[in-house]
C-alpha cells in the first residue's frame, strides 16, 4: 500500500511558520509488516544501527510514549483541545465584557500565582501565558481586567530586564525564553501607572452611584477587594520599576520605602479577600478558571523540558509576594552599610537566606547598577581603597602620603586596585547565585585569588623598597597581601563550610574538613586580623608623632578609637569557630578510634584521593600553602599518640569537650559586645547552643558513656548549617 | 581512576566494531534489508495517533526504532510540525512504519 501525502490544508492554522516544510512531499510506502518481519532476526540485545551512530548518542534520545520524557503525549488526551484566544472567545468560553468582579479577582489571583510560579524557575509559557486574556489584552472589554493585562506585561518585561542585568541566574533558577510575546513596549510606564491609578479611583466611584443599602455586603467586599489588586499591582510595578534604576538610586530607594509600606498592606487586603476570588477553595495543580489553559503553549515547548509545571496556589502565591517586600525591604538597607567589607558581608547575610532570584538580583543591581559604580556614584575602586584603608592603612594610601608622587607607583597602585575591583565584582556578584552554585563558583575565583595575591606582594614590596627611600621611611611589607589574604582565606572557609550546607560531605570526611578548618583556616585569619590591627596601631603611633604636641586631644581620641577596634570582636568570633572546628574533630578522631563512625569498604576507597578531591581548589593558592594528605595523617596520628602514651578516645572526647566549653566563653563575651538587634546576634545564639549541646555531649562521652556501643553518632544540622549538633542513639 | 576509564571505553568501542564488520560479511538477507532502510527518512504511527516523520537510525529485537531530526505531528491530517530532535520509539507503541521511497 502506498499513501501519497500532499499537504494542501494549511488554511485554518493562521501563520504557519512550518509551512516551507510542510511543502516537501513524501512518497510513503507502508513497510511495517516487512519491518517487523525483518528485526526477528536480529539477537537479543543486538542493535541493527549506522557506524556512526553509538550508544553515547542513544542515550539521548527522549522516550515517546513515557509520561516522563514526551510532552507531546499530553496533547492527545482527552476531546478538549487547547484553543487560542479566538477560538475561546468564538466559542463563548471566553467572557470579554460583563464579567463578575469575583471572577476578574479569581483571574489576577491565578495570574500573580503564575507570575510567582514563572518566577520559581518555569517558563513563561507554561505559567503566564496560560492566561489567555494576556494574549490579546486590547481585545477585553471589562477596563479592570484589561488594564490589569497591560500591567502584568510590563511587570514580566521590568523583573525579566532587572534579573538579565544582574546576571546571577543559572537555567534552574530562571527562564527568560518569551516564546514570541510581545511585552508591549510601545506602552509607557507612566501610560500604564495612570491608566491603573484610573481604575483604581473608578472603583469606589461606582459603588457611590448605586444606593449604599442596595449594594450587598459581599458586592461591597468584592469591590474593596478588587481596588486592593489594582492598587497592589500599581504600586508593585512602581517599586520594581524604581528598584530597578540606575539614576538616583538613593532618592529612588527612599520613595521605595514609602511605597514599600503601602505595597505590603495592599498585599495583606490581598490575602484577606483572597476568598472573594472564584473558586478560591478549589485545589488543583493548575488555575480553574475561566481564561486558563494549561496545554495552550504546549507545543511551543521545546522536546526536553520539565513536563509538569505546577503553578503555585493562590494563597501561597500572595504570600510569596508579601515575602517578596520583605525582601526587597532588605535590599534597600543595603544603603545603610558602611564601606565595602560591611556591604560584602551584607550580601553573604543575605544570600544565607537563601532569597528568591528577583530579590538577589535586585540588590546586585542596587548596589552596582554599572561594573564600576557603588549606587551609580562612587567610584568601585575608591570604595575598595577605602576598605583596603580601613583594614589595614598601607602607607601609601594614606591621606598625606608621597608615596603616589612616583608615577610608577601610581601606575601600579591603580592597575592593582582595578584588578581588585574585577575580582571582588565577582565576589559580590557570586553571592547573588543559588547555594550549590556558589560553591562551583568560590572554587574558580580562588584562581583569581592566587593571581591578585601575587599581584599584592610585589605592589608591597615595590612600594617598601620606595617607602625606605623616602623622608618618612615606613614599612609597606604585607599590606595589600594582608589584605588579599584575609578575603583569600575567608573565601576558602566559605568553600568549605559550604559542603555541610549542601550536604556533599560524609560523615567519615568530616574530620579532616574540620581539621582543616581548625588547624588553619581559622588560625590563619586570625593572624592576618592580627597583623592587620598592629598596623592600624603602627599607623596611630606614626599620625600621633607626626602631629606633634599640638594634637595631644585627639591622640587620646585616637587611642581610645584603638581600643575599641572592631577587630577585637572578629577576631573573638573566629576563634570561637576555630574552637568548635577542634572540637568536631578531636570528637570524630574519638569515634574512629571507638568505631563509631561507618568506614567505606576499603578496596573501593582511598581517604587520599578523597582528601586531595576536598581540597583540590586550594591547590592553586601559595599562600596559605596547600597542605598534603601525609600532614594530615601524622598531625592526626600525633593526637593519637603522646608522649609514647596511648590516648584513650576518652582523652580525646574530653578535649573536644574543652574546645566547646572555650567556645562558649568566647561566644558568650561576643554577644555582651554586639548591639542587641544586630543579625549576628542570632548567628551566635546558634553557635551558643551548639557549643553547648556538643559540650554536655562529649562531656558524657569521656565519662565513659555508651562507650560500647557502635551505633554511629547522628549530626544534625537543624540548629546551624554547618555546625552540627552530635547526637548520640 | 581516569586511565581505567578510558580503557574500558576503548575496548568496548572496539567489541562494537569487530562485531559490525564481523555483521557485514555474513548477513542474512532481512538484516541487509533493514541496513538499507538506515538513514532514510521514516514515518511512524504511534498508537496515540500521533505521527512522528524522522531519519532512522538504529533498531532491536523489539522493534524500538530510534529517529534523528525529527518532528512530531498530532495526527495523520496535522500539518504543524514540532521538532523533536533524537527520539526513540518503543516497538510496543508503533503502529505503522512508512518509508520515503
Amino acid at each position: 500500500m502506498a499513501t501519497m501525502v500532499e499537504e494542501q490544508n494549511l488554511v485554518d492554522m493562521g501563520e504557519d511558520k512550518e509551512s516551507q516544510f510542510d511543502q516537501v512531499t513524501y512518497n510513503w510506502v507502508d513497510i511495517t509488516q516487512e519491518f517487523f518481519d525483518a528485526i526477528t532476526e536480529l539477537e537479543l540485545g543486538e542493535l541493527l544501527r549506522d557506524e556512526l551512530f553509538g550508544l553515547f548518542e542513544a542515550m539521548s534520545a527522549i522516550e515517546m510514549m513515557d509520561p516522563k520524557m514526551d510532552v507531546g503525549m499530553l496533547c492527545n488526551r482527552g476531546n478538549n483541545k487547547p484553543c487560542t484566544f479566538t477560538q475561546a472567545v468564538d466559542s463563548c468560553v471566553l467572557k470579554l465584557d460583563n464579567l463578575t468582579q469575583s471572577e476578574v479577582i479569581g483571574i489576577i489571583d491565578s495570574t500573580y500565582a503564575c507570575i510567582v510560579s514563572w518566577l520559581e524557575g518555569h517558563s513563561l509559557a507554561q505559567t503566564v501565558f496560560t492566561n489567555l486574556y494576556l494574549h490579546q489584552p486590547n481585545q477585553i472589554v471589562d477596563k479592570p481586567l484589561r488594564t490589569f493585562c497591560y500591567a502584568v506585561y510590563k511587570i514580566i518585561e521590568i523583573i525579566k530586564d532587572c534579573i538579565n542585568k544582574a546576571l546571577v541566574f543559572e537555567e534552574e533558577d530562571f527562564q527568560s525564553v518569551t516564546y514570541g510575546y510581545r511585552l508591549q513596549q510601545d506602552i509607557t510606564e507612566q501610560k500604564i501607572i495612570s491608566m491603573l491609578k484610573e481604575v483604581e479611583d473608578e472603583l469606589p466611584r461606582k459603588s457611590r452611584i448605586k444606593p449604599i443599602h442596595v449594594v450587598s455586603e459581599k458586592e461591597y467586599g468584592d469591590r474593596l477587594a478588587l481596588y486592593a489588586r489594582i492598587r497592589f499591582t500599581k504600586i508593585f510595578y512602581q517599586i520594581l520599576s524604581l528598584m530597578g534604576k540606575k539614576e538616583q538610586l538613593q532618592q529612588n530607594l527612599n520613595e521605595c520605602h514609602t511605597l514599600l509600606s503601602r505595597c505590603s498592606y495592599m498585599i495583606q487586603i490581598v490575602i484577606k479577600t483572597v476568598n472573594s476570588g472564584e473558586k478560591a477553595d478549589e485545589i488543583s495543580n493548575y488555575p480553574n478558571i475561566m481564561g486558563f489553559d494549561p496545554m495552550v503553549n504546549q507545543r511551543l515547548l521545546p522536546p526536553t523540558f520539565p513536563r509538569y509545571t505546577k503553578i503555585k496556589p493562590r494563597i501561597e502565591a500572595l504570600k510569596y509576594l508579601d515575602e517578596l517586600l520583605n525582601r526587597f525591604r532588605t535590599v534597600t538597607m543595603i544603603t545603610n552599610q558602611n564601606g565595602f567589607h560591611a556591604a560584602l558581608d551584607f550580601f553573604l547575610e543575605f544570600s544565607r537566606q537563601s532569597p528568591c532570584i528577583l530579590s538577589r538580583s535586585m540588590l546586585q543591581i542596587v548596589y552596582l547598577p554599572t561594573t564600576n559604580r557603588v549606587f551609580g556614584v562612587q567610584n568601585f575602586a575608591d570604595v575598595l581603597k577605602d576598605a583596603a584603608r580601613n583594614f589595614i592603612a598601607p602607607p601609601v594610601l594614606m591621606p598625606k602620603s608621597t608615596l603616589l608622587q612616583n608615577h610608577q607607583a601610581k601606575e601600579y597602585v591603580d592597575s592593582f586596585l582595578s584588578h581588585c575591583v574585577g575580582l571582588f565584582g565577582s565576589l559580590l556578584q557570586l553571592t547573588g547565585h543559588n547555594r550549590a552554585r556558589q560553591r562551583d563558583k568560590l572554587a574558580h575565583l580562588l584562581d583569581d585569588f592566587a593571581i591578585l595575591q601575587d599581584e599584592a606582594e610585589r605592589v608591597d614590596g615595590f612600594l617598601h623598597a620606595l617607602s625606605l627611600k623616602s623622608d618618612t621611611p615606613r614599612s609597606h611589607l604585607a599590606c595589600f597581601g594582608t589584605w588579599i589574604l584575609y578575603h583569600t582565606l575567608r573565601v576558602m572557609v566559605m568553600y568549605l563550610l559550604s559542603g555541610f550546607e549542601l550536604e556533599l560531605y560524609s560523615v567519615h570526611e568530616y574530620h579532616y574538613i574540620f581539621w582543616y578548618l581548625y588547624e588553619f583556616l581559622y588560625g590563619w585569619l586570625v593572624s592576618a586580623i592580627t597583623r592587620a590591627n598592629t598596623f592600624l596601631m603602627e599607623q596611630d603611633v606614626h599620625n600621633d608623632t607626626h602631629k606633634g604636641r599640638g594634637s595631644k586631644k585627639s591622640a587620646r581620641n585616637k587611642k581610645k578609637k584603638s581600643t575599641s577596634r572592631p577587630y577585637n570582636l572578629e577576631i573573638l568570633m573566629y576563634q570561637a569557630m576555630q574552637n568548635i572546628c577542634g572540637g568536631y574533630y578531636k570528637a570524630l578522631v574519638g569515634f574512629r578510634m571507638d568505631g563509631k563512625i561507618l568506614l567505606p569498604e576499603s578496596p573501593f576507597d582511598s581517604e587520599r584521593v578523597r582528601y586531595e578531591h576536598r581540597l583540590l581548589p586550594f591547590s592553586s593558592l601559595l599562600t596559605p600553602p596547600p597542605v598534603h594528605y601525609q600532614e594530615f595523617l601524622d598531625m592526626t596520628n600525633a593526637q593519637m599518640h603522646k608522649r609514647n602514651e596511648k590516648v584513650t578516645s576518652e582523652m580525646l572526647y574530653l578535649a573536644g569537650c574543652r574546645h566547646f566549653h572555650q567556645a562558649r566563653n568566647m561566644l558568650e563575651r561576643a554577644l555582651s559586645l554586639y548591639l542587641p538587634n544586630s543579625s549576628t546576634v542570632n548567628e551566635i545564639n546558634d553557635l551558643l547552643k551548639v557549643a553547648k549541646t556538643n559540650f554536655v555531649v562529649l562531656k558524657l562521652l569521656a565519662d565513659g558513656h555508651k562507650k560500647d556501643s557502635k551505633e554511629p553518632p547522628v549530626f544534625d544540622f537543624s540548629c546551624h548549617q554547618h555546625f552540627p549538633l552530635i547526637k548520640l542513639i | 581512576m581516569k586511565e581505567g576509564h578510558n580503557a574500558s571505553n576503548i575496548t568496548n568501542d572496539d567489541y562494537i566494531h569487530e562485531n559490525g564488520e564481523a555483521a557485514n560479511t555474513e548477513e542474512s538477507p532481512a538484516k541487509q534489508k533493514l541496513r538499507g532502510w538506515l538513514n532514510r527518512n521514516l514515518r511512524i504511527k504511534m498508537t496515540d495517533g500521533r505521527v512522528l516523520i524522522g531519519a532512522f537510525l538504529c533498531t532491536d529485537r523489539d522493534a524500538n526504532v530510534i529517529l534523528g531530526s525529527c518532528s512530531e505531528f498530532l495526527s495523520e491530517d496535522h500539518t504543524e510540525a514540532r521538532t523533536l530532535g533524537l527520539v526513540m520509539i518503543p516497538g510496543r507503541h508503533i503502529v505503522t512504519i512508512h518509508l520515503d521511497a
